[in-house]
């Protein structure tokens, strides 16, 4: 069985707002009323605080900006995973967020790939979201994906 | 500090054997390392009156365990940084008045494992979780500093075989350097090439291993050094630099860590150029990470890394001879100490086989700290000179 959080590692507690969303198949941001600049994981905006941030839906869309992929196994409950890729999705929104990369095989993961996020339960509760590979021709929200301009 | 007679100095070093399973406590190895570094400068105890932890523990212990009486003792933890942090940190307290002769103490042991320690292998450094990336396997520090070879790599067109020239270079050094892992040991590229892929770009011969070990680094005035058994070295210029500003903008994994800021610091306070460095001695858990450094420090062009060090630049005859001891890759791992280490031996004339002749400046960095999603947060530049 592979376990969801290993011992040395949990997720935020600030976070939960977004992993509740996850539960709802909803790929939530934390975004600035303010600016409208979105972050993740959650945060306080760089130019107006903690007051107008709130958890908004977004689009769920973005690029590969830059990946690994694994070929050891740095701990037993990933060994039957090996090779696997990990990617740092470049959100349409503007925040990164780590993630595999699932629906392809590891080869085909390359810097400017398109993916979109496709959720799936992973037991005790937990829903997580994961990237894969999506059609060439989807639309890309903005074209100056910078936090900040 | 700038312009000017420097004011402050490394007064002393203490470092003791560094290697795998030495078996040595790590309170032992940062006591003997202290003792070390007390007889290299002609100081006893009673002179210690700052006193700065390196390592993960708080250090309160430490400072009864070593018998000091320091008039302050804490700790700071900003990974890989640390070290060249803790020296920045043991300056301002003595501008500030606090102490005359700190302390900057180091010692761990990874690969040892502690009396009374159940269960399974640890894993060591290499197997550091990042927060909830670690939920889809993202483990390991050689993981978050791949995302930056693969962009430098995407970018700018570098290899494989760049990397592996790294590890070569770096090697040729270890080799000739008594205590290292790498002493005796030259690899080639065919060897690199050969060995098994961790995490890509990362063969294995890209990525460091844990060592155990000690070390004590005494930071003083230039006033007071002077009447010290030990040759001082001066400390030219201080910067600190912070990534997650480029986490911000977008460009944190272009840059591997924050450079810019803390070189123009730096450089300025020691009103010198890069083009004054005479050896670099850059932190280097990876292969990607001096290659990257060197371009960022502007020893040259970005993107340009790679061929300049496969054309030998970074050996002993090159443009600019780095990390010398074998750094972190084939000397030892005493996180951020290695760099320094190899900097203070260099302006002493103490390198030995791979000491550069005449060397006047010695450039040293640091990174490292995590903050669940991305590894390079802190980053601290030190210039180093021979005292005249």
């Amino acid at each position: 069985m592979t376990p969801l959080l290993p011992p040395n590692v949990g997720a935020d507690e600030l976070d939960d707002p977004f992993w509740d969303g996850c539960r709802r198949h909803e790929f939530l941001l934390h975004v600035c009323r303010e600016c409208r600049r979105a972050y993740w994981p959650a945060a306080s905006c760089i130019d107006h605080g903690w007051a107008p941030m709130q958890w908004q839906p977004s689009s769920g869309r973005g690029e590969v900006h830059t990946y690994t992929v694994f070929h050891h196994a740095y701990m037993p409950w990933l060994a039957d995973r090996v090779p696997y890729a990990i990617a740092v999705v470049r959100l349409d929104e503007g925040p990164f967020f780590h993630s595999d990369i699932v629906g392809c095989a590891p080869s085909v993961v390359a810097i400017g790939l398109r993916v979109e996020v496709v959720f799936e339960e992973a037991g005790e509760g937990w829903v997580l979201p994961h990237f894969r590979p999506t059609p060439a021709d989807a639309p890309c929200a903005t074209d100056d994906r910078r936090i900040v301009p | 500090m700038s312009s000017g007679a420097p004011e402050f100095c490394i007064a002393g070093l203490g470092v003791t054997a560094q290697g795998r399973h030495l078996g040595i406590p790590p309170r032992a190895l940062r006591r003997e390392a202290l003792e070390l570094a007390l007889a290299d400068a002609g100081l006893t105890r009673r002179d210690v009156d700052g006193y700065i932890g390196t390592s993960s523990e708080p250090g309160f212990e430490d400072v009864r365990h070593l018998g000091l009486s320091p008039a302050f003792a804490w700790a700071m933890s900003a990974g890989g940084a640390t070290a060249t942090w803790s020296i920045i940190n043991a300056m301002g307290a003595i501008r500030a008045g606090q102490a005359q002769v700190v302390a900057c103490t180091y010692g761990a042991a990874p690969t040892t494992r502690p009396r009374g320690a159940s269960g399974g292998r640890s894993g060591g450094y290499g197997a550091y979780g990042y927060g909830y990336p670690m939920m889809y396997g993202m483990v390991g520090a050689a993981s978050a500093h791949a995302l930056h070879a693969q962009r430098h790599m995407y970018r700018y067109g570098t290899t494989s075989a760049h990397l592996g020239a790294v590890a070569v270079a770096q090697r040729a050094h270890a080799a000739l350097r008594p205590g290292t892992i790498g002493y005796g040991q030259p690899i080639t590229l065919e060897e690199h090439q050969a060995s098994p892929m961790i995490v890509e770009p990362f063969r294995l011969l890209d990525c460091c291993r844990d060592t155990d070990g000690g070390v004590v680094v005494i930071v003083t005035t230039t006033a007071r050094a002077s009447a010290l058994r030990s040759k001082a070295v001066d400390i030219l210029g201080v910067g600190t630099g912070q990534n997650l500003r480029n986490w911000w903008t977008g460009d944190v994994y272009d840059l591997h860590d924050d450079i810019a800021p803390a070189a123009h610091t730096a450089f300025g306070q020691a009103g010198l150029t890069v083009g004054d460095v005479d050896v670099a001695s850059l932190y280097d858990p990876f292969t990607i990470s001096p290659l990257m450094q060197l371009e960022a420090y502007g020893f040259c062009g970005p993107g340009e890394g790679g061929p300049f060090i496969a054309a030998g630049e970074t050996g002993l005859g090159g443009k600019i001879p780095t990390n010398t001891g074998g750094g972190q890759l084939s000397g030892y791992y005493a996180t951020g100490f290695t760099a320094v280490v190899e900097g203070i031996l260099q302006m002493r004339g103490e390198g030995g086989a791979t000491q550069v002749a005449d060397a006047e400046v010695a450039l040293v960095s640091g990174h490292g700290g995590n903050a669940g999603v991305q590894n390079t947060w802190s980053h601290a530049t030190l210039l180093l000179g021979a005292h005249r």
